[in-house]
């Protein structure tokens, strides 16, 4: 019997950092000015998207509500940031702050019941410079980007300012922003909403995004506490600690551990999520004698939605105001931040008249077929998780007995398919298809994401290239933005391209390879970077000279 | 997909079937025949043989 009355610890609240609305000139002018860029809502994907865009030299102005990082207190949302989500981060600066506070981890582990019956090891598929994962909690992240961004342009972020509404002209969007200090209107070029899930914006124009919610239900604990666990991603298919119901172990920074444990569907959200039933279901995990202290319990149901077109007119959707899937993988948050970083370099090339306004479409076309992928592989995990009749729990079980003895069955036990760059169609901006790029270091010690962190410029790689071929492809750096290195066949990026000895790589500034050519000349060079930029103009502009 | 016979010794095979079900209750045979499809189809591994399985399965449904 357990004792009948444990006193149950909290540990101290984070502190986070607020910053102070200052009014801005529009307020006391009553200037209508015009912004290249205007974003709404400073979570991962708007923060990520101005971080991006500052470091771009594109001026943009994020607007947030509030004036703080996180929500609902010291909760953490997303706790995984993936491989491709670190490489951008890199880019932008603030990778090593990440590294030094976060847990980098790269094995997960799946139990039935004391048994386990999968694991992998996203190492053995990694030849970057960051790791496959590295768990930090949310606000961490938020706090960072906001730190950077004020470093790179201090007037970017307007605190406590809401969008009340916006009006979508033929060449720009109005913005009526709300503050403590009076209303006032300003006018983007281009306007992001990422205010989230619920965004009222998107709403308000009337967009569909066919949501759905889930049935199962879930109870996040995140708690302290010091009994040693290896800092590998575990999961339970049917937790003997849990009533045969599933469980998530996971480490985050600060010695906090996020569990979250699968209840009953007919359980009562309040009654799950009191200190005494997360407590008891604690002490059914870790045993009578370790001490914890409570950080965070929340109750959930997932759900999922997607907007069916990204961009309307000159106003585009990132992160969870155009997609929302259930957690398991880690494709919420890092699929916020690619949206950005598939956004941003696009934006600042046609802002700055080197890219046909056409591109922007790209990101639609790129980023929505994502979505569409992550809805379809969450929503597997979602059905092996939560069977919804007889014949599905007899088939789970096919699977798991299996897969005790059996390698094959392995494969099947779907706890989660961890977040991936996922690959995009092909499209008129890259027939073949894009394919992300890790960042590999460079014989010459330096990394794809160091020659594409200064401005905004392409890489043309060329594999084993000859001297007067790549002589004869120098001109065009001086017309396109474009930075070309070659690239010895027998080195771990050529191999990890896969490209034969003379291909010319095309990689995008977001480290996607938008086409491969063999045997390249000047003009089938140039046709290409003409594509990939939707660049219809007579003569680019001269590229920005760069250090 | 091969619908021509491929079995080497059907009675055999058929005999063996029945056999691993002898004695289980109904939900213990059909936990034993998704067992059993799950290692076949790691036999057959191709995706488009072991969908065209599934809807001959399905179609071929007796009454």
């Amino acid at each position: 019997m357990p004792a009948a009355a444990e006193t149950w610890k909290f540990a101290p609240a984070y502190v986070l950092p607020s910053w102070p609305f200052a009014p801005p000139p529009e307020l006391a002018s009553g200037e209508r000015r015009r912004h290249p860029v205007v974003i709404a809502g400073g979570g991962l994907a708007g923060l990520t998207l101005a971080c991006d865009l500052a470091q771009r030299g594109i001026r943009a102005v994020l607007l947030d509500e509030d004036d703080t990082v996180g929500v609902r207190g010291a909760s953490s949302r997303g706790i995984c940031y993936a491989q491709k989500s670190l490489e951008l981060f890199d880019r932008l600066g603030l990778y090593e702050r990440i590294r030094a506070k976060g847990v980098t981890w790269s094995v997960g582990r799946t139990f039935s019941g004391a048994d386990e019956v999968y694991g992998f090891d996203l190492e053995d598929d990694s030849l970057s410079e960051q790791p496959p994962f590295i768990n930090l909690q949310q606000f961490y992240l938020e706090w960072y980007l906001v730190d950077r961004i004020l470093a790179l342009d201090a007037g970017l972020i307007r605190w406590k300012s809401s969008v009340a509404r916006i009006e979508n002209e033929a060449d720009h969007v109005v913005v009526h922003v709300e503050t403590p200090a009076g209303a006032y209107a300003i006018e983007a070029d281009w306007f992001v909403d990422a205010t989230g899930a619920n965004s009222r914006i998107r709403d308000a124009m009337g967009l569909e995004v066919n949501a759905s919610r889930g049935t199962d239900r879930w109870c996040i604990t995140d708690v302290k506490f010091a009994k040693p666990f290896a800092t590998e991603r575990w999961t339970w298919i049917d937790a003997p600690f849990n009533e045969g119901r599933a469980v998530w172990q996971h480490l985050m920074a600060d010695d906090v551990w996020r569990l979250d444990y699968q209840m009953s569907e007919s359980a009562d959200s309040e009654s799950i999520s009191r200190p005494d039933a997360a407590g008891a279901r604690l002490r059914q995990q870790l045993g009578p004698d370790v001490e914890f202290e409570f950080v965070w319990i929340g109750p959930y149901q997932y759900r999922d939605h997607l907007l069916e077109r990204f961009k309307v007119g000159r106003t585009l959707f990132i992160g969870d105001a155009a997609h929302v899937v259930s957690p398991f993988g880690a494709r919420g948050g890092n699929n916020g931040i690619q949206d950005a970083g598939n956004l941003g370099w696009k934006l600042a090339l046609v802002l700055e008249g080197r890219a046909g306004e056409a591109l922007l479409d790209s990101y639609h076309a790129e980023r929505h077929p994502a979505a569409v992928e992550n809805l379809k592989v969450t929503s597997r995990t979602t059905r092996f998780l939560a069977p919804r009749s007889a014949a599905e729990h007899r088939l789970r079980r096919a699977v798991v007995a299996l897969a005790r003895t059996h390698e094959f069955a392995r494969k099947l036990a779907n706890t989660g398919r961890m977040a991936q760059a996922n690959v995009y169609p092909p499209s008129p901006w890259a027939a073949q298809g894009a394919r992300s790029l890790q960042n590999v270091a460079l014989d010459d010690d330096t990394t794809v994401m160091r020659l594409l962190a200064d401005g905004t410029r392409f890489l043309g790689l060329w594999i084993g290239a000859a001297n007067e071929a790549f002589a004869a492809l120098q001109p065009l750096t001086m017309r396109w933005p474009l930075l070309l290195r070659r690239i010895a066949a027998d080195s771990k990026l050529a191999r990890h391209l896969g490209a034969e000895a003379d291909t010319l790589v095309l990689v995008r500034p977001d480290a996607y390879v938008a086409m491969q050519l063999a045997h390249a000349t000047p003009a089938r060079f140039e046709a290409t970077l003409r594509a990939t930029l939707s660049f219809d103009g007579a003569e680019p502009q001269r590229a920005t000279e760069t250090a | 997909m091969n619908t021509a016979p491929n079995i080497a010794d059907p009675d055999g095979f058929y005999e063996a079937w029945l056999g691993a079900h002898e004695g289980l209750s109904d939900a213990e045979s059909a936990d034993l025949d998704a067992r059993l499809v799950l290692l076949l189809a790691n036999q057959v591994g191709d995706d488009g043989v072991l969908r065209e399985c599934i809807a001959a399965a399905k179609a071929a449904r007796g009454r």
